[in-house]
């Protein structure tokens, strides 16, 4: 796999997102252990929703943050890495205040994949100023006109 | 739960079947628009398998769940690292593996790294990554081999 630069999208490197807060309830928090065949009675709400409570309060849909890249939700964009520090647990009722932001912006050709950019950002949980979660998640931009 | 942790353990395998209907109720709560994950059709025009790809955050939680019940609580779980190598796709099944390769003490009490994995049955690897779990403290603290 090689890597070219990307010059387009690499100043987006340090951009925040404008941020906001995420109240995990109690009937949300019960879905997402259904969906993943959990026990949606456990008192404590599932880790997984830590990153979706950043993705949820950072303050821009998916389709306004592909947009930053050039890209839309039907070009297929998919997940490359993902990193959860959780430095608290989760708690159900809780409010969250969510910021986050682009850390990468990497452009690279492989061999079967094609050319694709790959997009870092980290999203961080406080609740009443105590740091909470820090999640690190990378999208996979195909980018088929470059090919 | 973990009696008797140490560097090399097996975690319990933890099977899923990867139902497409789970995956629409996933596609509402995260509000995400991407259609390879509920529409066959859009799969079609990517050149892709019309089965959906399961989500990221699904495949993430499979191994969590394994890793909170074999620690004995979601509150357990202190780090998680994965890399996604493969799609999961509806009405596949997927399957846990993990072990421990560390033991360490930390401030917040005694610490099993696990290695950690999800194959489809039948198919590839899907994930691959780290995480870091609480143990009881009659773990013996031991540097992997």
């Amino acid at each position: 796999m090689s890597e070219v630069s990307s010059p387009d999208h690499s100043a987006l490197v340090g951009r925040e997102f404008p941020g906001g807060e995420y109240v995990v309830e109690s009937w949300r928090a019960w879905l997402v252990a259904d969906t993943l065949l959990d026990d949606p009675y456990d008192e404590v709400p599932h880790p997984v929703l830590a990153w979706m409570a950043g993705v949820a309060g950072m303050g821009l849909t998916w389709d306004e943050l592909f947009a930053w890249f050039g890209a839309s939700a039907s070009d297929g964009p998919v997940f490359g890495e993902h990193e959860t520090a959780l430095h608290a647990p989760l708690e159900i009722g809780a409010r969250y205040d969510v910021t986050g932001r682009i850390v990468s912006v990497e452009r690279k050709t492989g061999r079967r994949a094609g050319t694709f950019d790959v997009v870092g950002y980290e999203l961080d949980l406080h609740r009443h100023g105590e740091h909470v979660a820090r999640c690190y998640n990378s999208i996979v931009f195909p980018r088929r006109e470059a090919a | 739960m973990t009696t008797s942790v140490q560097v090399g353990t097996e975690l319990p395998v933890h099977e899923v079947f990867v139902d497409p209907g789970r995956m629409k109720v996933m596609t509402a709560l995260l509000a995400d628009p991407t259609p390879i994950h509920f529409d066959t059709r859009a799969l079609v025009a990517l050149g892709m398998d019309e089965r959906p790809v399961n989500q990221g955050p699904l495949n993430m939680g499979y191994l969590q769940t394994m890793l909170a019940r074999w620690a004995g609580g979601r509150d357990r779980l202190l780090t998680f690292r994965v890399r996604f190598q493969g799609n999961v796709l509806a009405g596949d099944t997927v399957r846990t593996h993990a072990r421990v390769i560390e033991l360490l003490d930390t401030d917040r009490g005694r610490v099993a790294r696990c290695d950690l994995r999800l194959d489809v049955v039948g198919g590839g690897t899907a994930l691959t990554g780290t995480a870091d779990v609480l143990v009881p403290l009659d773990a013996p603290k031991e540097e992997i081999a």
